[in-house]
């Protein structure tokens, strides 16, 4: 009897995992979509949106890749991203440190404002951003860009070291202090080779924002050689009559790099996002 | 000299202060001053008064706006919070796929909006766009739809593609939470007779009451300032049906150079999402406490 059953329960989950596989191949067809057009000729595109390709046309990313300036924004988006990343985890980081150690009215007034910025959009601060950096020439600079997206992502910055510095037992600082060692000593030789975990995750938040947003350098920038990515997609796609020839390689471009490293490394993206979210 | 040092860590928090001051906090109080002004972008500024504020709530179409943000938030939602849980209590049972299919799902949240939005706009475009030629291919012609140029459905085919980049987040949110549940629970209560619906009523909805306090306010925030969907996809169109607060920031501020009014219809943005995140966290967290 308990055989029997067992049999019947474990046909039902094989039965469930088809569905559910099926459910979440139906849910990736746009990226394959998006994959599959990429590699048809303009005529294919037009008579047969949805079957293969019939063989593997390079025509399009040709033509994308000669006119879209694709490298140049690849590094820009690469430099901007990681000049964010190293800033919003060292000056979180540091100002995690006294507000995880210390409770005051001072610590207090800065958690508010950190949660305050965390649900701030950033369209509530995209109108004077724009006039301040005009007043000091910060306008169409790389500058300007790393402080406006610094800025964005710091209070999540704050706040996630905060809650991490707190996990690491106080004992490790008291212990240094009585070796007289200063604050600075204390979170830079104790504290800070301990961050790595939540430095990872943090730079991972940072990379994911920083590579996709399209508002801070659709208004903070106008010089084409200092483009994003993501303005060299949009640039080179338009936005009145779309061509597909134009659209799909620019798209499957303008996602390889990130589709790539979540290929790599899936689990720990995953992991880390699901982390941050939960914190 | 002691009290001195006592403080001297806070020093720590200067550079944070230093930026969050510089391009945060000052840049809100700014808005909120430009907010009362007719600041074109250059010359100067004069003070209206509450006049921006005013146009907001009695121009039709600003109220349209607002109508259309809060609606298709409430979409989003509640499509991609039920749509998370389904696949996350699916997941949950199947071992063998949960780590292929939580990855799976999770995939087009690496996508950025840009791509998102122009890749669907094919999709449902009417001339041999993705989801006709389907429709046409399984013989389902009458259904075939000029979905987002069609005011009725334009907003629900922006939702839908919003919800298909984040379902994959809210899943794995819920299967975190799932992680959490201990597992004898599930087995006393499975020696106890009850069927999987009862156990998913009565145990696990209520254990994974945090995970909806995460997705629901997560997701909300990220919704009310939708702007690059409906940018991409329908530049607001049509007839409006699209136009969301963003949109209409975006469009003041660089389409009409009116400073200020973008800036008092950020003001009313900010207090929105304030006034929306605040009491979801109040009402869900005193729900947990209830639980």
């Amino acid at each position: 009897m308990s055989v029997h059953m067992s049999a019947s329960r474990r046909a039902g989950t094989w039965l469930l995992s088809t569905g559910v596989l099926i459910l979440v191949g139906i849910m990736l067809l746009p990226v394959a979509f998006m994959v599959a057009m990429s590699f048809k000729t303009g005529a294919e595109m037009a008579a047969d949106p949805l079957g293969l390709p019939g063989g593997i046309f390079f025509g399009n990313y040709e033509n994308a890749l000669s006119k879209m300036t694709y490298v140049r924004s690849v590094l820009n988006s690469i430099g901007v991203t990681l000049s964010v990343a190293v800033l919003v985890s060292f000056i979180g980081a540091l100002a995690a440190y006294p507000l995880a150690r210390r409770t005051s009215r001072l610590s207090r007034a800065l958690v508010l404002i950190v949660a305050l910025g965390l649900s701030t959009p950033n369209f509530v601060t995209i109108t004077p951003i724009y006039v301040i950096f005009r007043q000091i020439g910060l306008l169409d600079t790389y500058l300007g860009l790393i402080l406006a997206f610094t800025a964005l992502n710091l209070p999540l910055a704050v706040f996630f070291y905060t809650s991490f510095i707190r996990s690491i037992p106080a004992e490790l600082d008291e212990a240094a202090r009585l070796d007289n060692c200063s604050d600075f000593q204390i979170f830079w030789y104790i504290i800070r080779p301990l961050l790595g975990p939540a430095t990872a995750t943090l730079s991972l938040f940072v990379m994911l924002m920083v590579w996709n947003d399209f508002t801070y350098p659709l208004l903070l920038l106008t010089d084409e050689s200092k483009f994003t990515v993501m303005i060299s997609v949009y640039r080179f796609i338009g936005n009145h009559t779309i061509s597909p020839e134009d659209l799909f390689p620019a798209a499957v471009l303008g996602s390889l790099p990130l589709l790539l490293l979540f290929l790599f490394f899936q689990r720990r993206i995953v992991a880390g996002v699901t982390a941050g979210a939960v914190k | 000299m002691q009290r001195f040092a006592k403080y001297k860590i806070y020093l720590f928090v200067l550079p944070a202060v230093i930026v969050l001051g510089a391009f945060f906090i000052y840049p809100i109080l700014l808005t909120a001053k430009l907010s009362f002004t007719d600041f074109t972008g250059v010359g100067v500024a004069n003070d209206v008064g509450w006049k921006n504020y005013e146009r907001i709530f009695t121009r039709s179409r600003y109220v349209d706006a607002l109508k259309v943000t809060l609606f298709f938030t409430l979409i989003v939602v509640v499509i991609q919070t039920a749509s998370g849980l389904f696949f996350a209590s699916l997941l949950n049972r199947l071992h063998s796929i949960r780590n292929l299919c939580r990855a799976a799902l999770f995939l087009p949240a690496m996508m950025s909006f840009v791509i998102v939005g122009y890749v669907w706009q094919f999709i449902y475009s009417p001339f041999n766009g993705g989801l006709n030629a389907l429709l046409a291919g399984i013989g389902l012609e009458s259904l075939q739809n000029n979905w987002i140029g069609d005011p009725d459905t334009a907003l629900f085919a922006l939702a839908f593609a919003h919800i298909w980049m984040f379902v994959g987040y809210t899943t794995a949110i819920f299967l975190a939470g799932y992680a959490g549940i201990p597992q004898e629970l599930d087995e006393a209560a499975r020696i106890e007779g009850t069927s999987a619906w009862q156990r998913f009523r009565h145990i696990e909805i209520p254990l994974l009451a945090p995970s909806f306090t995460i997705n629901i306010v997560l997701s909300t925030i990220g919704t009310l300032k939708t702007f690059e969907l409906p940018f991409i996809m329908t530049r607001g169109g049509p007839d409006g049906a699209t136009r969301t607060l963003s949109l209409h920031i975006i469009d003041s501020l660089f389409g009409k150079y009116k400073f200020g009014f973008a800036s008092a219809l950020s003001i009313v943005m900010l207090i929105l999402v304030i006034v929306v995140a605040y009491a979801q966290n109040r009402i869900l967290r005193s729900r947990e406490e209830q639980l």
